[in-house]
This record gives structure tokens, sequence and C-alpha cells, in this order.
């Protein structure tokens, strides 16, 4: 697997020799982009920070990963934490921060140990003098949001607030901050170090109904078919759901390009696949959705702190056998607002499951109306 | 740099099981943060507690990869063995169960924490074990 190469401090050595224009050069050339789940060009991002005027700089490597569905974070941390401690001081060095904080998440706090222990070995080494802090989460989704993150590490209420100012500009302690994902930042000691890097080649956590579960090293367009081959189901699959943000579509042998994903009405977003076999409904995987929509939203914005739990309360009539055809309209119509009128990705991704249920699956609903 | 209110938060639950409003008023007058907002804080995150837990506490995973391995079962098992909701906790103080969101171990469903540490591949039998070790310590397991 190319995640698992280790850089033994020659990518930090390579970045400071280079300067960080080349440094951001290399991973504009190699096409890093962020693998949290919104893609934005790694490059960019350390470019604004660096061009930010400011005394104190911060990076923050955004461990919190809340994503149901997703847990290839903790695979680079339990295997390759001494390349990410090694992204995270590059980051540091190219934009001149002195401080760095990894956020992990709290359910992941079993892992303090080990990364730890990997921080104090590579800073150590690696003389750039460079602190790294490790801050571990309370257990809130929200704060996987990067402003959401800031507020945490604050010791506020894990509450996003909207962009501009981006992080990059105005960040931690108003200080100019790069927010980058695990995977994000090991890619990027590695695509610095290694010349035959490949972009394309990204972590999927592949979970559900399969027999063979777990992280698998592909490129980003695989077929769906080739998971399948590698996770074997139990049995037929009905359903593959991308993460719980992405939505869901009726399983078929397509290539998850952007454009095929997306005309799904899906999101690709950070590889986690759950396949659903036939045994299941997919309104009862629509109930557990939406309960953990409801639950983790953070009670900022109106329509999504009301709406999800609204979301929440149509499916459960729908399940009840209470429901009629006006409930799924409404459904149809909440989820619609919900995503187009919230404040940050949590609630404007929050019905994406639900829309894409009602388009896909709509027969699994309306066999339980009144 | 201080240390910030999140892990001051952690280490007091640690130290005394959970953030009881008195608790708060203390770490209020050490830090100059005012209780409503270490409050306010201590109230926005899952893995603080701001109300009395058992000895131990079991976390069970609600998502969907659990849900789909048989996640529901082991929920009701739960409460049916122990005689209580989730939200609460055993008479003799032993045990507190609550749910939780994704904890990342999807490739091992269903999977729980036991005071913060992941049991994953879960089945009754397992549970078992683990409940009957719970009710005869006198420390968190």
């Amino acid at each position: 697997m190319q995640i698992l190469k280790k850089t033994n401090l020659k990518a930090l050595e390579k970045a400071i020799k280079i300067g960080p224009q080349e440094t951001i050069k290399i991973l504009e050339t190699k096409g890093l982009t962020g693998r949290g789940g919104a893609g934005f060009p790694t490059a960019k991002k350390w470019l604004f920070a660096l061009n930010s005027q400011s005394d104190e700089k911060f990076v923050i490597c955004n461990a919190d990963e809340g994503e149901p569905g997703t847990f290839k974070d903790k695979f680079i941390i339990e295997n390759n934490p001494e390349t990410l401690v090694e992204g995270i001081l590059i980051a540091a060095t190219t934009i001149s921060a002195k401080k760095a904080f990894i956020y992990l998440r709290g359910e992941y706090s079993h892992l303090e140990p080990k990364l730890k222990k990997a921080i104090k070995l590579v800073t150590q080494k690696s003389k750039a003098g460079i602190e790294i802090e490790l801050v571990i989460g309370a257990g809130a989704y929200i704060c996987g949001e990067e402003t959401a993150l800031i507020e945490s590490i604050e010791g506020n209420r894990g509450q996003p607030h909207y962009q501009p100012p981006y992080p990059v500009v105005k960040g931690l302690w108003d200080k100019p901050t790069i927010v980058n994902n695990v995977e994000t930042l090991t890619c990027a000691a590695q695509a610095i170090l290694f010349d035959d890097w490949n972009t394309y080649l990204r972590l999927f956590s592949v979970s559900g109904n399969v027999t063979k579960p777990g992280v698998y090293e592909l490129p980003f367009n695989v077929k769906l078919s080739e998971i399948m081959k590698l996770a074997q189901p139990k049995n037929k699959v009905k359903a593959v759901y991308f993460g719980c943000y992405g939505g869901c579509m009726p399983y078929k042998d397509i290539e998850l390009t952007p454009e095929n994903v997306c005309g799904e009405s899906c999101i690709h977003g950070s590889c986690s696949i759950i396949v659903v076999d036939e045994t299941n409904s997919i309104l009862d995987l629509s109930y557990v959705v939406s309960k953990f929509f409801a639950y983790e939203s953070c009670g900022k914005c109106t329509p999504c702190r009301e709406g999800t739990i609204r979301a929440l309360m149509i499916v459960r009539k729908i399940r009840s056998g209470q429901a009629t055809e006006e409930d799924l309209k409404i459904l149809q119509e909440l989820g619609e607002h919900i995503g187009q009128t919230s404040l940050c990705g949590l609630g404007k991704s929050a019905t994406n499951h639900l829309l894409t249920s009602l388009k896909h699956f709509r027969h699994d609903f309306e066999e339980r109306l009144r | 740099m201080a240390e910030t209110i999140l892990s001051i938060l952690r280490k007091e639950q640690k130290k005394n099981g959970y953030l009881s409003e008195s608790l708060l008023k203390k770490i209020s007058i050490k830090t100059k943060v005012p209780v409503s907002k270490l409050y306010g804080t201590a109230s926005f995150y899952t893995m603080l507690r701001t109300k009395k837990q058992g000895i131990n506490t079991i976390e069970i995973c609600g998502s969907p990869a659990c849900y789909l391995n048989g996640g529901l079962d082991l929920e009701k098992f739960l409460e049916k063995e122990l005689k209580i909701s989730f939200g609460q906790t055993t008479k003799d103080n032993k045990i507190s169960i609550l749910k939780t969101s994704c904890i990342g171990c999807c490739d091992k469903a269903p999977a729980m924490l036991l005071n913060d540490k992941p049991v994953t591949n879960l089945t009754e039998k397992k549970l078992k074990t683990i409940l009957k070790r719970c009710k005869s310590s006198k420390k968190p397991i």
C-alpha cells in the first residue's frame, strides 16, 4: 500500500531544502486534494496560509473522523503515524507555524499512546522546533467541520460559523490556520518525497453486509464490482451508502467517477462504502441515519436543528404504518429545504440520504404507507 | 500555552466520574472561566457527562454498519439483561448504558466502547461475559 510507505524525515528535509514555494508547487503538480471529503486542493490552502500576514500561524490535523462507515484515518494512525507527524511538520514549516495541533476524536482516545509516541519520536528527531499538541475531542460529529473544530480547541461548544473568513486567514485564536485531514497530511509527506506517488489511489472504508470489511487502497474511480469482489457481500447487494452524508444508490456496476456518483445524486467524498443487501429495507436504514443526524445536529441554525428532528418524526411515522402519501411529499420538501438553507456542511448534507432514498427506493417507503 | 478547557474537563471527569455542578464551580474558580461557559461546553459533548454515571460505561454504536450486523438486537439484549433503558444506570451502580454515534469500528461490527475502549465483533455471549465481569468488580474493568 502506498499509504504505508515511510518517509523517515526525508520528506521534511527536502521541503526545508527547496523552500515553501517549491514545496507547494510539488503538491500542486502531484494533484493532492483534501481527503476529508471536500477535496479542496491542498496546495491552494497552504499557499493562502503562507501569504496571510501574521506573527503567529497554526496547523491543525483533523483526526475527528466521525463520518459513519469511515475508518481510514484510524488505519493510518494505527499503521503509519510517523509519516502523518512528518506531514504536519512539513505543513508547519511551509507556512512558518511554530505550533501544530492534532484534534483526535474522543472515540479514538485509545489511540492516544501510539500517537503521542510518534509525535515525540518524530518531533525530537526532526529538530524543526515545532511543537505538536494532541487535543482529544469529546464526542461531537460536527467537530470534523473545520470552524467547529477550531471552536472546540478554543474550549467552546463546537459550533461552526459562516465562512469567509476562512481559517487560512482567520482561524485558531484568529490567526491564519491550516486545517488538514489525517490522510491529506500523510499523503503530503509522501507526495513530496516519492516521484511515483499517485494521487488517484485512495483509501476506501468498506463495511456493512460484507464478509471481508476493511480499508482497501484502490484507484479513485474503481468499479463498484471490484470493491464487491474484495469485500465479498453475504447476499445480493441492494444498495450502497457513501457514508451517511453522501446518500445512497442502488447497486450497479459503475465506475466511481465524480460524474457517475453525482448522477445518482450522491457524494463520493471520503470514499466510505456501506454495503446493504437485499434482506434490508432502506426505510429502516433511513431511520437509523435520520436518528444520527438529528442527534448530531449542533443546534446552531434552525433548519438543521428543527428540520432533522421533524424529518426523523416523519420517518418514524412511516415505519409505524401511520403515514400517507402527503407525508412523503412533506419529507421530500423538508429534505430539500434543510439542504438548501442550513449553515454548514452537516445540515447541507443531512438529508442527502433521505432524498436519494426517496429517489431510488421509493417503493420501500410506499409499501409502509397507510 | 495554557491547557485547553476540553482537556481540563476530560481530566476532571476521569478523576471524579462526572462533571457535577459543584465540580464545575471549582474548575471555574481555578481557571477563571465562567461556570456557565464550562457547563455550556460540558453539556455540548456526548463524552462529557454532567450526570452521575455507573462504575462502568457501555456505549453501544448505532451506526448503519453496526445496525446491518445485528447492533439493534444487542441494544435490546442489553436493556433486557440489565433491566434498564439507555441513558440509565443499574441500581447497584455498576453499569451505565448509552448509545453513541459511529466509533469507527465498522470493519469489526457490531462494536461498542467499554470505558472508552473499543470492544468489537460483539455477540450476546461476549456481552454476557462482559456484564458479568462488570457486576463482580468494584472498579472499572
